[in-house]
């Protein structure tokens, strides 16, 4: 139930590995990109453009004009955009900020 | 007693993988390319019909095993960002994939040494992708990483 722009989210799968890690739970918000794009380095929330329906999570590579190039951190074992190609700035709401469980590993992302 | 709960998430976010296993070497293609080569020894040293005719069955199988094991790695493991690196890529897998079929066409052992030493080729340019750091799970006995 997200709550006033805050939403906790659990990660599914291992392209994001060793930043994420699969069980990991996820602070998010869709305040910022209200305000401005997304940049480079940021961990984002986006929908898959091969299967909508499936909500991603990959890492802002670069901010160009033809759109927002998403890449896994374990780039080895991750499907993003040099499948899919780069992704409208405007399809990102979300923001992930904080990994928030396990404890042992919370931080900001 | 209070008690403590902590939220639970609302959605659940793919770090999304189309392989999710990842794991990818092209030791896989040598072995199948090797037993080509052994094949053709033993074809050209023998009498036994029988024999030779099984020796072309099982080097036709395994020529086709080393061409899936090759389109797997091409598909799959290298991206775009590594043909940058490596321009030859995509010509020397079509030479490796076309050298597996002339393996199939011929008893003459040179084919698969040929094919060996393409598959080699390529090996390198797995090892320089990082390759064996992260497509193969570490802790064999034996292996390097």
């Amino acid at each position: 139930m997200p709550w006033l722009g805050i939403d906790l989210v659990e990660v599914v799968g291992d392209s994001m590995a060793p930043a994420l890690r699969p069980g990991d739970l996820v602070l998010a918000e869709r305040l910022t990109y209200r305000v401005r794009p997304p940049r480079r380095g940021e961990v984002v929330l986006v929908a898959d453009p091969r299967f909508p329906d499936r909500e991603l999570i990959k890492r802002v590579a670069a901010v160009g004009d033809d759109g927002v190039d998403l890449r896994g951190e374990n780039a080895a074992a991750s499907t993003d955009s040099r499948t899919f190609g780069p992704v409208p700035a405007t399809s990102i709401r979300w923001r992930a900020i904080a990994r928030s469980w396990p404890p042992r590993r919370a931080g900001w992302l | 007693m209070m008690k403590i709960r902590f939220p639970r998430p609302s959605r659940r976010v793919h770090a999304h993988c189309d392989i999710p296993c990842g794991i990818y070497d092209p030791e896989q293609a040598r072995i199948e390319a090797e037993s080509c080569l052994r094949i053709m020894e033993k074809f050209g040293h023998s009498e036994d019909e029988a024999f030779r005719t099984r020796c072309l069955a099982v080097k036709e199988e395994r020529a086709e095993l080393v061409k899936h094991h090759l389109d797997v790695l091409w598909h799959d493991f290298f991206k775009p960002e590594h043909l940058e690196r490596f321009p030859q890529l995509h010509d020397t897998f079509w030479q490796a994939t076309k050298q597996a079929s002339a393996v199939k066409q011929t008893t003459d052992p040179a084919a698969a040494r040929r094919l060996l030493d393409l598959i080699d080729t390529i090996d390198g340019m797995w090892i320089a992708a990082g390759g064996p750091g992260t497509t193969r799970v570490s802790g064999r006995p034996g292996a390097g990483a």
